[in-house]
């Protein structure tokens, strides 16, 4: 795999449709290959929807099962990374509906160190982390669909099996939350001199 | 209107879930609070670093692929045909999934699946003492 161990999965070219092909009859070479492609998105995925490395282990394998079971199934209409990344999603919600959450310390994922990303002003990848770890579940996990992978609440709604007035509830509690926590990192956007900005809500 | 009042509804605003009318009274509010605009622009920047941290790919546990191929190995090849016992239950499912369940006299209701279970088990039973039944008839027919 390459060196750099984070990047932007929306831009990886999908399999071609012969490779596609050749996984769905079961050719384990042609599956790995993709396997090896998309593992940091589907793990990414299910490490953010459960917030610990055990559980998103045991969730994006159950994701790259059910791969390879619906293969033949995949349809070119939409592209293979949008539907692989829809089974990451559903494969770690039903585990987390399914399963008891393994307490973790919180550990911010590997990186490459060259390409610790800025997140915005201030905002850097271990402050999400850490923001993200303290939310209670039954706010990180609507709040990470909505806000990280921008699914409509409709469908949070679905996939978590809550009604959607409580879906919103949640994600808007999410937000507060994670916006007090960054503030509190002095990584919000009100970095100007003290005093500046007179506020009234804390 | 005072501040909690807008403050209530900067959530629905960013999520577009607000008419024009009350976009437009959110906005001349927000033209002179700087409060009320400074926590817009944090639940902006909240949210923008949440998406940009969705884009990112973080790195698997080491021996990842490995362990995912073991299991994939003892997989039956995708799409082969599946045992007769789960295709039957896929199926029942699916009807489930599509007709719901059957209401009952006295308020209570039944999944459409195990009905039609029961009838499947029914004609099995049916067909297996049809055939015995032909079997003595005929051991017993003399010639
Ligand atoms: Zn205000």
């Amino acid at each position: 795999m390459a060196t750099s161990n984070i990047h932007k999965w929306a831009s990886l070219p999908d399999p071609s449709p012969a490779e596609l092909a050749r996984a769905a009859e079961g050719d384990a070479q042609a599956f790995k290959l993709i396997l090896e492609r998309y593992q940091g998105m589907v793990y990414s995925v299910a490490y953010n929807v459960l917030g610990n490395h055990t559980d998103a282990e045991d969730a994006a394998q159950e994701a790259f099962l059910r791969c390879y079971r619906k293969l033949p199934q995949f349809r070119s209409e939409a592209t293979f990374s949008t539907w692989l990344f829809r089974l990451a999603l559903t494969a770690s919600v039903d585990y987390k509906r399914r399963e008891r959450r393994h307490p973790e310390p919180v550990e911010t994922p590997e990186m490459a160190a060259e390409a610790a990303p800025q997140l915005g002003e201030g905002v850097d990848a271990a402050t999400i982390v850490a923001a993200l770890h303290d939310l209670p579940d039954d706010y990180r996990v609507p709040t990470v669909l909505r806000d990280v992978y921008g699914l409509p609440y409709q469908e949070i709604a679905a996939a978590t099996g809550r009604p959607l007035g409580t879906v919103k509830v949640m994600v808007h509690r999410g937000r507060a939350s994670l916006r007090l926590k960054l503030r509190a990192e002095g990584a919000g956007p009100e970095q100007g001199p003290a005093g500046a900005r007179p506020r009234s809500d804390t | 209107m005072d501040c909690s009042y807008f403050r209530e509804r900067i959530n629905l605003y960013i999520d577009g879930e607000m008419g024009y009318l009350e976009v437009a009274e959110l906005q001349s509010h927000l033209s002179f609070c700087p409060d009320c605009a400074a926590e817009l622009a944090e639940v902006g920047e909240v949210r923008s670093a949440l998406a940009a941290w969705g884009r990112l790919e973080l790195a698997t546990p080491p021996g990842f692929v490995e362990r995912v191929m073991a299991a994939v190995e003892v997989e039956p090849a995708p799409g082969s045909p599946k045992p007769f016992g789960q295709a039957v239950d896929d199926t029942l499912q699916k009807l489930d999934d599509t007709l719901g369940r059957i209401p009952l006299p006295g308020g209570r209701t039944i999944p459409v699946k195990n009905v039609i279970g029961w009838g499947l088990a029914a004609a099995a039973v049916a067909i297996g003492l049809g055939r015995r039944h032909g079997r003595r008839a005929r051991e017993l027919t003399p010639l």
